[in-house]
């Protein structure tokens, strides 16, 4: 049951600030069920955030739904250069999201649901939320075969991995999210989450890759809508409250102030690429060379962001050595990115001689170092 | 539990305060005005095994309850608030290749950041370690 409904009463009944006024509606418990209408990844997660700072859930839990246009989401502490192929990426207009919770890597469009479980820092159980999912679904197909792990993965047909978890634990409030992969697009998946970045050492968080499948190839009843009413309702049951979804717009900051901000430090290039913990590269690309190919070596430090050391060994018979060593010592403090980079090179290029076979050599080396970014 | 000493005495009289302890499982010790920040066995327990530590830049401004990083462990990622005010002077480097050293060595090698302290007298807000041993108990019913 799905009503715009105005949203203010019931969260200033909940917000930390504010007594708890008499009762909600009258149910001998409290809590509240809210599905997004913007598909933006980065509004949703602004509004995980939002909740998990201004609400109260002392008594009173809160499912949220979301689902979001097509977009590859790291955890906290990952590398997005050893997770997914950025360049494909950047091609097809797929946004790079980085969440505030751990986990790994995880691609999103409309026929994926994300589920986010609020509650206190007590009651924080993904397992007791993983079993509302399995209900739901077996409410709506009661022969499907699908079990949770010890990793808080949902297997189908002990198998095939239809969701993973993350979660996050704050100061006095926790929130336990999940995907739930009903119609996705598995061959955007499988070459997004493909890195083709090579030579890179990390401690990041590594994502551990598993087979996947959708709940719709299973079972044509099983929609997106159709799931998350049920799981609604497996909710409301648990938790004793109305089996009421209340629709909410991440982009309204009278509703939720302060939204707009989140939204853009999730959005920004510091917590996207920045946030990557300390990373080097150590690859080597090959250049045509008379009738061979010349290997050169690539060295690169990465440190929140961008490149700290910069050794990229050009031989001096081919790159003479002081526009190698200029092109070293420039790329130092830029991002490890292909955009900066092309612009830094292209400032360079003018400072170079006016040599069209320097020239080629210079736009071809350009072009692989672009393509390890 | 393992029991350490907390009470160490060095040659020209620089006394290593008692360990104190928050709500939130964090430990402070005090040198000379520099704080040791770590967390608890309780809460090194209650994260199981830490996969990675994220803690801040050296220099970096920290008020009380400030949010200064983060553990991750395969319970979820886990925020870390500073328990007094104060500047980051060192970060515990060797965390970022063994994340691990917080569960083997909470109260030793497994120490998180250094501060130098802005207000010492906010340490008189926090539990003494018996204290801290009691609020445990008392949560845990």
């Amino acid at each position: 049951m799905l009503t715009p409904f105005p949203v203010k009463n019931c969260f200033r009944l909940l917000c930390h600030h504010r007594v708890p006024a008499a009762g909600f509606r009258t149910p001998a418990t409290h809590g509240l069920i809210l599905q997004s209408i913007s598909s933006d990844v980065y509004q949703n997660l602004a509004i995980e955030d939002w909740i998990h700072d201004h609400i109260s859930l002392e008594g009173k839990p809160i499912l949220f739904l979301w689902r979001n246009s097509p977009c590859v989401v790291i955890g906290r502490h990952q590398n997005p250069w050893q997770e997914c192929n950025l360049h494909l990426m950047r091609q097809g207009g797929i946004k790079l999201a980085r969440r505030r919770s751990g986990g790994g890597t995880v691609y999103h469009d409309m026929g994926n649901i994300n589920l986010t479980f609020f509650t206190t820092k007590t009651k924080y159980d993904r397992m007791e939320n993983l079993k509302i999912i399995v209900r739901a679904l077996n409410a709506v197909q009661p022969r499907l075969d699908v079990q949770p792990t010890k990793k808080f993965d949902l297997l189908l047909d002990g198998q095939f991995k239809i969701s993973g978890t993350a979660s996050k634990i704050g100061r006095v409030a926790a929130y336990h999210h999940c995907t739930l992969l009903c119609s996705t697009d598995r061959t955007a998946l499988s070459s997004l989450l493909k890195s083709p970045y090579q030579g890179i050492k990390s401690n990041a968080t590594p994502s551990i890759p598993s087979v996947v499948k959708n709940l719709l190839d299973k079972d044509p009843a099983l929609t997106c809508e159709v799931l998350m009413n049920a799981i609604a309702a497996e909710y409301a049951a648990h938790h004793q409250i109305d089996n009421h979804i209340t629709l909410i717009n991440p982009a309204d900051e009278t509703q939720f102030p302060g939204i707009r901000s989140k939204a853009k430090e999730l959005q920004s290039w510091e917590w996207t690429y920045g946030w990557t913990p300390k990373f080097s590269v150590n690859t080597t690309f090959h250049v045509p060379h008379g009738q061979a190919h010349l290997p050169i070596q690539v060295s690169i430090d990465v440190k929140k962001g961008r490149i700290e050391t910069c050794n990229i060994k050009a031989p001096d018979h081919w790159l003479p050595l002081e526009i190698g060593n200029k092109l070293n010592s420039s790329f130092i403090g830029s991002k490890f990115c292909p955009i900066e980079a092309t612009l830094l090179t292209n400032i360079l290029l003018r400072t170079c001689p006016d040599d069209q076979h320097l020239h080629s050599k210079w736009n071809i080396l350009c072009e692989k170092l672009r393509g390890i970014m | 539990m393992a029991r350490h000493p907390v009470r160490v005495l060095r040659p020209g009289s620089a006394v290593q305060s008692a360990r104190k302890f928050t709500e939130k499982h964090e430990w402070i010790t005090t040198e000379n005005g520099i704080g040791t920040v770590g967390i608890s066995n309780f809460a090194q327990e209650a994260l199981g095994d830490v996969v990675y530590c994220s803690l801040p830049e050296v220099g970096t401004k920290l008020k009380k309850q400030d949010e200064f990083g983060a553990l991750e462990s395969v319970k979820a990622a886990s925020e870390l608030y500073s328990p007094l005010s104060g500047d980051v002077t060192q970060v515990k480097e060797a965390l970022a290749e063994n994340p691990g050293i917080v569960n083997k060595s909470c109260y030793e090698d497994g120490w998180l950041i250094k501060m130098a302290l802005s207000d010492p007298s906010e340490l008189d807000d926090l539990m003494s370690e018996e204290a801290s041993e009691k609020y445990v108990k008392s949560i845990e019913e």
